[in-house]
């Protein structure tokens, strides 16, 4: 297992040079069952980060490109009416896929990310009432641009709490700048990944993050985290009960790529950013810096 | 913050304002018995303004009518009030402050204003009553202004229950801070005698005596005297407490010159501070009886003693006529010291001054002229002073029988009882008694006291009713001086010996209500209550700085600055002590895993080698932050680390094992002193 999982991570770190805490935490999201947003500018590698992660994993995949003028239907898909049959039939959207990339969701309007948030809250879609199910696995890649970009539909916080992560990617180190501008064309590494695991494997690697033990210790220190967002006076709003459980997952899976049993509170402090970071948007500042400072006032060891 | 913000944030809500009205009426409710009617009406009417205003309906006052409101208030306070430096004027002129605060009651300041005249108002009630049921009412004013000074603070803290438990609460702790207090803050004399409220009606013995006044006396079972002795006891017919002598009879009425209503003008022997100046009147020998009177509020300046008394009390003054005197009327509760001689022991030799003398016989022109006669006859016989009141006496005992309900007399009252009706109390016996005496040319006179007393046994105390009340006479023989001769123990003796209930048994009380003194369960509970009174006044209200002064030395040994100052201050610190350990415990919250101390331990010799753990820095990093700076001690604090890890977060046992054992061995300073290498500066490593 753990061969596969540092195969999965060096295949990926061949397209995206440098970023290997990135793919990281992007794996340990859909270890953890969770969707991804990453947010970044455009030309980082977000999708080419979204596109290796479905290779590799050997997930059907598809990507939605969103506009503003898109509608609920293009996502989920329609009821056409057949003239041989009589009948209508269901044209299922690209949400009927395993791993989908939604690209620059907040270009769209509220009324179609709404639609696309349901089906991941849910994992599946109601059309004419009619319920069906999405694949299994399902994963949600969304990559979204910063919001001060012109043209942008600000995600709301009930929609933003749907992702179990958002990372942003960040430019890339010298030594892979230089890499690229040597010809390592991302693209034809991409072609070469081929898939390390099958559906079958990576729902047991998924079942494997809830064997990962979180002992008291790290309970507590979890809890004094969870606790200090909801009474420090920084936090507009405290993290709920379902942040502080996507935390507890994302250090489970993130402790299981690096081929541990048990949590360390290293794991926690790994995930937290980007777990906690867009729960606790303040009005102000980011909330990626306030997590950096959180984690310097909770100590580890209740003291 | 712009105004109109400020004052939104300040403005009353409704509830606090219904809190201060609460306080308000709670305080003034028993004040209403004797604040002028205009008042309460006042403070009803400046609620009701309030409350219009709340409501929107009416506006705020303004200055014209908020100028009316004082000069009518003040116009009112000084029609109802002649005298304005005394007491219940200027607890008026409080309520009026009071009341008047109600009509601009805008912000959270002025109910706070206004909570704090309450307490101050609250307090004034002990001025008049110093009762229990008043000392309780007393904390449950204390109880509402509290609660509704919580209620200001707004939040939900207005509500009933709230407000009152925490109101509750907070008093409860000032329990041990009062008690403190009560016992070391000093005592101050008044600074000035506010004078009480001179119009009261007296109680008690009054300045005359006419017929009718003691009966009507013996239909009041209230207590008019608590008498406590210090050392011997007085035997049941030596107990006469005299209180007033009266020498001039107009006919009909028997009274003392100088005292009309309840003032005293009369001649004053001495005053107690100078008691060696007047050495004649009392004798040398040592006093019989010692005792403590506490007389309950009579509104008039006569106290209570045995005969030849004598009382250091500050105040105390006797009189010409061997009686007791305070200098104002008594109007509350009043404990003296007393210290009585036998009469016997003190006028050997002592003459009777003409003046006196003419005092002591006066007589109206005319009335009365079969005792007259009855009196001369017996002169002519040629008896002497003491045969002629022997031959009186045996004739009350001969014929006349003792009754609370005489039948009415006409205008020659003595001549009326003594050869017709033959029926009455003690009142027709002293009268005659003394008339006929000074008609035979005896110098005799009428006193009037209590006689008597009911011993409560737990507490030793004689306690005396008004329904003790009784009268008596007094004759001068020259060689004896003034004796005492009670007519009407001549007639019922029981009522001397056994008291009043006995003497008259199936008249005593008719005209109650209820004939609870014939049931003796309620005896005995009305006697258990007076008991509680007698230790309330003794151990609260005559707490004065006396008695503090005995408390505190028997505590303390003796009075310096330095006891003191421990007997304040130790408590308090231990006290202060307590409350420290105990948040430290509870700040602490649960004990720390092993794993956690022992690693603990290790980040803290770390630390003392110079390289602290930060705060939040994860057991991983803080390994290899230690192996980048201090590579010497990496590869032990790696282990520890490890250990620690394994140990916390997968709670294995043999780790813990290892983990205490590792850092049991752990002395970074001692391994980088073997190795030559210093710890590295705490600047570089310091947050």
């Amino acid at each position: 297992m753990q061969k596969i999982i540092s195969a999965i991570v060096e295949d990926i770190g061949k397209v995206l040079l440098g970023k290997e805490h990135q793919v990281k935490l992007a794996l340990a999201c859909l270890l953890a069952r969770g969707h991804l947003l990453i947010e970044d500018l455009p030309g980082m590698g977000k999708t080419t980060l979204a596109h290796a992660l479905g290779r590799v994993l050997g997930l059907s995949y598809k990507r939605v490109q969103f506009t503003s003028d898109m509608l609920p239907a293009d996502i989920i898909g329609i009821s056409i009416f057949e003239r041989e049959t009589g009948q209508f039939r269901f044209h299922e959207g690209p949400v009927f896929s395993q791993l989908l990339l939604a690209d620059e969701i907040n270009r769209s309007s509220p009324k179609t990310q709404s639609a696309l948030l349901e089906a991941m809250e849910e994992r599946q879609v109601s059309v004419d009432g009619e319920t069906r199910p999405l694949p299994e696995p399902f994963f949600v890649i969304a990559t979204q641009n910063p919001l001060q970009q012109s043209g942008t539909f600000v995600l709301p916080e009930s929609q933003l709490d749907r992702f179990l992560m958002r990372i942003s990617l960040g430019y890339p180190t010298r030594e892979a700048e230089r890499a690229l501008f040597n010809g390592v064309d991302p693209r034809a590494q991409l072609a070469q990944i081929t898939p390390r695991i099958n559906s079958e494997g990576l729902r047991k690697l998924q079942g494997l993050v809830h064997q990962v033990k979180a002992s008291d210790s790290l309970l507590d220190y979890l809890e004094r985290l969870v606790q200090h967002t909801r009474q420090s006076a920084e936090c507009g709003v405290g993290l709920s009960p379902r942040g502080a459980l996507a935390l507890l997952h994302a250090a489970r899976a993130w402790a299981l790529i690096h081929n541990r049993g048990h949590i360390l509170p290293e794991d926690l402090q790994a995930v937290l950013p980007a777990v906690a970071g867009h729960r606790l948007q303040t009005d102000g500042g980011d909330g990626a810096q306030l997590v950096e400072r959180m984690m310097h006032q909770v100590d580890i060891i209740a003291a | 913050m712009s105004e109109v913000a400020g004052q939104f944030r300040t403005l009353l809500p409704r509830e606090s304002l219904l809190w201060v009205f609460a306080a308000q009426f709670v305080v003034l409710l028993p004040h209403f018995a004797h604040l002028p009617s205009w008042l309460i009406f006042a403070w009803f009417l400046a609620v009701l303004w309030r409350i219009e205003v709340f409501r929107g309906r009416r506006a705020v006052p303004g200055r014209a009518i908020k100028l009316l409101a004082v000069t009518l208030a003040v116009a009112g306070l000084a029609l109802t009030y002649r005298r304005w430096f005394a007491l219940e004027p200027m607890v008026a002129l409080l309520a009026v402050s009071f009341t008047l605060k109600n009509i601009e009651l805008l912000s959270r300041r002025d109910a706070v204003l206004s909570l704090m005249l309450a307490y101050f108002l609250a307090a004034t009630l002990f001025v008049f009553e110093q009762t229990i049921p008043y000392a309780l009412y007393g904390v449950l004013c204390l109880v509402v202004i509290t609660a509704a000074l919580v209620a200001q603070q707004g939040s939900g803290s207005a509500r009933v229950g709230r407000a009152l438990g925490l109101s509750m609460k907070i008093l409860a702790q000032a329990v041990p801070v009062m008690l403190i207090l009560f016992v070391v803050m000093p005592r101050l004399g008044p600074l000035w005698a506010v004078p009480n409220n001179t119009s009261a009606a007296s109680t008690g013995i009054s300045d005359s005596m006419s017929p009718g006044d003691f009966s009507r006396l013996s239909k009041s079972d209230k207590p008019a005297l608590r008498i406590s002795f210090d050392g011997s006891v007085p035997p049941p017919e030596q107990r006469y407490w005299r209180g007033l002598v009266y020498t001039h009879f107009d006919g009909r009425r028997w009274s003392e010159p100088g005292v009309t209503g309840n003032r005293w003008f009369g001649r004053r022997f001495h005053s107690t501070q100078s008691s060696q100046e007047d050495d004649g009147r009392l004798p040398a020998v040592g006093p019989r009886y010692r005792y403590q009177v506490i007389q309950e509020a009579s509104h008039n300046p006569w106290l209570f003693a045995l005969a030849i008394s004598d009382s250091d009390t500050r105040g105390v003054r006797s009189t010409g006529d061997d009686t007791l005197v305070y200098h104002m009327p008594v109007g509350s509760r009043l404990a003296y010291d007393v210290r009585s001689w036998p009469r016997e022991s003190a006028t050997a030799g002592a003459r009777l001054s003409p003046a006196e003398e003419r005092r002591h016989l006066q007589l109206p022109e005319s009335g009365n002229p079969q005792a007259r006669a009855w009196a001369e006859a017996r002169r002519r016989e040629g008896m002497d002073s003491l045969a002629i009141s022997q031959s009186l006496l045996a004739r009350y005992n001969r014929s006349f029988t003792y009754t609370l309900k005489p039948p009415a007399l006409g205008a020659d009252t003595v001549d009326e009882f003594m050869f017709d009706t033959q029926q009455g109390f003690c009142e027709h016996f002293a009268n005659s008694y003394v008339f006929t005496m000074r008609a035979a040319g005896v110098p005799a006179r009428v006193v009037a006291g209590y006689q008597g007393g009911k011993w409560v046994e737990q507490e030793e105390y004689l306690l005396v009713r008004q329904y003790d009340a009784h009268a008596w006479a007094e004759i001068w023989l020259p060689e004896r001086g003034w004796v005492r001769v009670d007519p009407t123990a001549a007639v019922a003796p029981e009522r001397i010996r056994d008291g009043l209930q006995s003497a008259v048994a199936e008249e005593f009380m008719q005209d109650a209500f209820l004939p609870l003194h014939k049931i003796g369960f309620i005896n005995r509970l009305r006697l258990q209550w007076d008991t509680i009174n007698y230790r309330w006044y003794q151990t609260v209200v005559s707490f004065d700085a006396d008695r503090q002064q005995g408390l505190l030395k028997r505590w303390l040994g003796e009075i310096s600055p330095l006891r003191m100052a421990m007997f304040l201050g130790v408590p308090i610190a231990v006290g202060l002590l307590g409350l420290l350990v105990w948040l430290n415990l509870s700040a602490r919250g649960p004990a720390l895993p092993p794993a956690s101390r022992a690693y603990l331990r290790f980040c803290q010799r770390m630390a003392r080698a110079g390289l602290p753990r930060r705060s939040g820095e994860a057991p991983g990093d803080f390994a290899r932050r230690i192996e980048r700076e201090l590579p010497a001690l990496g590869p032990m604090a790696a282990r520890i680390t490890v250990a620690y890890e394994r140990a916390a977060y997968t709670d294995s046992k043999d780790a813990l094992k290892q983990l205490r054992r590792l850092v049991r061995g752990f002395w970074p300073l001692r391994q980088l002193a073997k190795l030559g290498t210093a710890p590295a500066p705490h600047q570089s490593v310091g947050q």
